[in-house]
């Protein structure tokens, strides 16, 4: 059977198949209809995901039979590449078309490292000869100030769950397909106006043996660390591991705390040294990073610190039951650690410079010299502080022989 | 004012007073004698006279004026090389104080400087030759990239021998007016490991408690003074408990600031004590020194000594 993405071959191709944009339809179909006559040259779709902005520019494309030209997140968008790419569409007739539409899609895209490329693309909007549709999440993101006012903007709308639930019915009865009415009022409420994020969770469900677990996985949503060291520790090695992390409201250093933190509350044995072998190497390429500025080794990090972890485990033996993960404590005992060695840390510097001697091996004799740092004349050589003659006298005390 | 300290107070201020050591005090006091001093290289383990080798040739050569003359900068402090840098140009910009026509920068633990920053040291060795001699130490001369060790006349400096520390101990002995027992001598030079900072220190320590220094309080000040926790750490892993041997191994870093390299050199020399097959201290060691190589290599030396406390675990189990 062929496999076919739902959003894809539902996307919707005139504008009558587009459902509760009614506002957006018309102002599309206007705009595309009087070009160039229109009173801006450009006209930006603005609005949620999945609502239908890049879908509405190819209906505006099937309505019109013009040709399309879309340059995408996917393409680095900064002046060179405008000027190389995007010029020449926007300056040559269409070949085999009698009109052609310029999709410049996901415009939040283009960041900072796409130095002056907005510029370039408000610059090209200037004169170009064919209608420019630009599409876009935030408009109101600062950055877009001067493209609002060089634009016609056209917000749409999140669908409500009503017409996305219809939008779900038709593509059922298409396939031959059944899932029950719950379900397909709780995905259609829980797409939250998303009408790709239904239809793909509607796919998803229709192939279930038990649709209602697609509820379980909430898209788009943050993984709590948790969840993802259960999915590492118990779960079998699989490739979704590998991009597990990125779900993962936590910066990689922080995770690899937890993995550190917990290893020893699931694995035993020769499963202990692999996975302490994994994390290992996690901190070999980490440190090869931070030297060596090559980020690529950020993929090798990344791979022992989830499926390296995770294949530590026995094949033959399963992880059930439940584990109460446990917050990594050392770097707060670290820090508290620090606050209270500070004298000694101060100490020990007086020391070493009289000694003529480094510091860290001055901390490393502190044990060894300590009892007799505490003769007031050897306090009064190294003019230590009232605070730090305190510190001696509680450590010889406490440390008596 | 003479120090209370005594690795300060009976540090040697002359050739003369120096123990051990004897081949190269020849060389360097005859090198300081023809006022014609390269750069220097010592290299040799702590405690065997290196930073007292560099003092002695400065008084030797200034005399009351050294002071002015010497520069002493210890590259596992001073942060990066730029500041030592600034520091070097600072001192070698003005001219010596005396006779002799230039300065001394000694600059101790070198081998804690990168290859990069070693680099940047030759060539500030380079540019300030005429007004400084610099003198180098440190632990391992393999550390020292080539083109420096080529630049300088090296010493290698030997654990001091226990007749010398015997000799060092007795003297500061007779100063101090202390009655020391030989079993005394022996147990501080066996703690001592040949490092003589080392051994005035723990006599001193004793010296503390008591003026009569005999076996026993010198043993129970060794004792109190060394990081004895590792073995606890390692022999929690041994009965199986990863969890408290994990938690000890902290404790003992953080409590007693103790660097993982530090820690793995101890693990290192405790391993041929364990209750083990003789197959497995083999085995043992042999993580030991990959952990080793590892710390070196990694950003965390705490995560890769909890790799290693896991093959320990494994280790008590007999695999």
């Amino acid at each position: 059977m062929k496999q076919t993405n739902w959003t894809e071959k539902y996307r919707p191709r005139f504008f009558s198949d587009v459902k509760d944009q009614d506002l957006a339809v018309q102002k599309v179909r206007d705009f595309v209809k009087n070009f160039p006559k229109t009173v801006k040259k450009a006209l930006v779709l603005h609005g949620p995901p999945g609502v239908g902005k890049t879908t509405l520019a190819y209906v505006a494309k099937n309505e019109t039979n013009s040709e399309i030209f879309e340059l995408n997140a996917s393409d680095l968008r900064n002046k060179e590449k405008m000027n190389s790419i995007l010029k020449p569409a926007i300056e040559q007739k269409s070949l085999m078309k009698e009109q052609k539409i310029i999709l410049v899609d996901e415009v939040d895209g283009i960041s900072v490292v796409d130095r002056g490329g907005l510029l370039e693309l408000m610059r090209l909007i200037e004169y170009s000869t064919h209608p420019i549709i630009i599409t876009a999440n935030d408009i109101w993101n600062k950055k877009f100030s001067d493209l609002r006012r060089k634009t016609e903007s056209v917000q749409l709308k999140e669908v409500d769950f009503q017409s996305i639930k219809e939008i779900l019915i038709g593509i059922l009865r298409n396939e031959r397909k059944f899932i029950s009415n719950d379900v397909l009022t709780n995905i259609s409420i829980k797409a939250r106006g998303d009408v790709r994020a239904a239809i793909n969770d509607l796919q998803t469900a229709s192939s279930l043996p038990d649709p209602s677990k697609v509820l379980i996985d909430e898209r788009n949503k943050e993984m709590d660390i948790f969840t993802a060291l259960k999915m590492i520790f118990k779960g079998k090695p699989n490739n979704a591991l590998l991009s597990l992390y990125d779900s993962v409201n936590k910066p990689l250093d922080e995770i690899m705390l937890w993995v550190e933190e917990n290893i020893p509350l699931e694995y035993h044995g020769e499963e202990l040294v692999k996975a302490y072998d994994a994390l290992s190497k996690v901190d070999i390429f980490k440190r090869r990073i931070y030297r060596q500025q090559y980020w690529r080794f950020l993929v090798y990090e990344n791979a022992f610190l989830s499926y390296g972890i995770s294949s530590s485990k026995n094949p033959n033996e399963t992880k059930s039951g439940f584990t109460s993960y446990k917050k990594p404590t050392r770097i707060l005992k670290m820090w508290l650690n620090n606050r209270r060695t500070e004298k000694k840390k101060s100490i020990a510097k007086k020391y070493a410079r009289y000694v003529h001697i480094g510091e860290k091996r001055a901390l490393y004799e502190f044990a060894t010299v300590k009892a007799f740092l505490t003769k007031p004349e050897i306090q009064k050589e190294l003019k230590l502080t009232e605070d730090e003659i305190e510190y001696l006298g509680k450590e010889t005390l406490s440390n008596k022989i | 004012m003479a120090s209370e300290i005594w690795t300060e107070k009976y540090r040697p201020t002359n050739f003369s007073e120096i123990f051990g050591q004897e081949d190269i005090v020849k060389r360097v006091q005859s090198l300081t004698n023809s006022l014609n001093i390269p750069h220097l290289l010592f290299a040799g383990p702590a405690g065997t006279g290196k930073s007292t080798m560099a003092l002695v040739i400065v008084k030797e050569l200034f005399g009351k004026d050294w002071k002015e003359n010497y520069l002493e900068l210890n590259a596992s402090d001073e942060r990066g090389i730029q500041i030592v840098r600034e520091k070097v140009k600072n001192f070698a910009r003005t001219k010596s104080i005396g006779n002799i026509p230039f300065k001394i920068i000694f600059l101790d633990e070198a081998d804690a400087l990168t290859p990069e920053a070693q680099q940047a040291l030759r060539r500030t060795m380079e540019n300030y030759s005429s007004t400084c001699r610099f003198m180098l130490s440190c632990n391992y001369s393999s550390k020292i990239i080539d083109p420096i060790q080529s630049r300088c006349a090296a010493f290698r400096f030997k654990l001091l021998e226990k007749k010398d520390i015997e000799k060092v101990l007795k003297n500061i002995g007779i100063k101090e007016k202390l009655e020391i027992s030989d079993g005394a001598i022996e147990i501080l030079y066996e703690g001592s490991e040949g490092d003589c900072r080392r051994a005035i220190n723990l006599l001193q320590s004793t010296a503390f408690v008591s003026p009569i220094v005999n076996e026993s309080i010198v043993s129970t000040v060794i004792s109190n003074a060394k990081p004895k926790d590792i073995r606890t750490v390692l022999d929690y892993a041994l009965s199986g408990d990863f969890q408290m041997s994990r938690e000890k191994l902290l404790d003992v870093m953080l409590k007693e600031s103790i660097s993982g390299q530090e820690v793995i050199k101890a693990i290192q020399k405790e391993i041929w004590n364990l209750p083990v097959e003789p197959e497995l201290k083999v085995k043992l060691t042999e993580k030991t020194g990959e952990t080793e190589f590892r710390i070196v290599e990694g950003s965390d030396p705490f995560i890769q000594l909890q790799s290693l406390i896991a093959s320990f675990v494994l280790a008590g189990l007999g695999k």
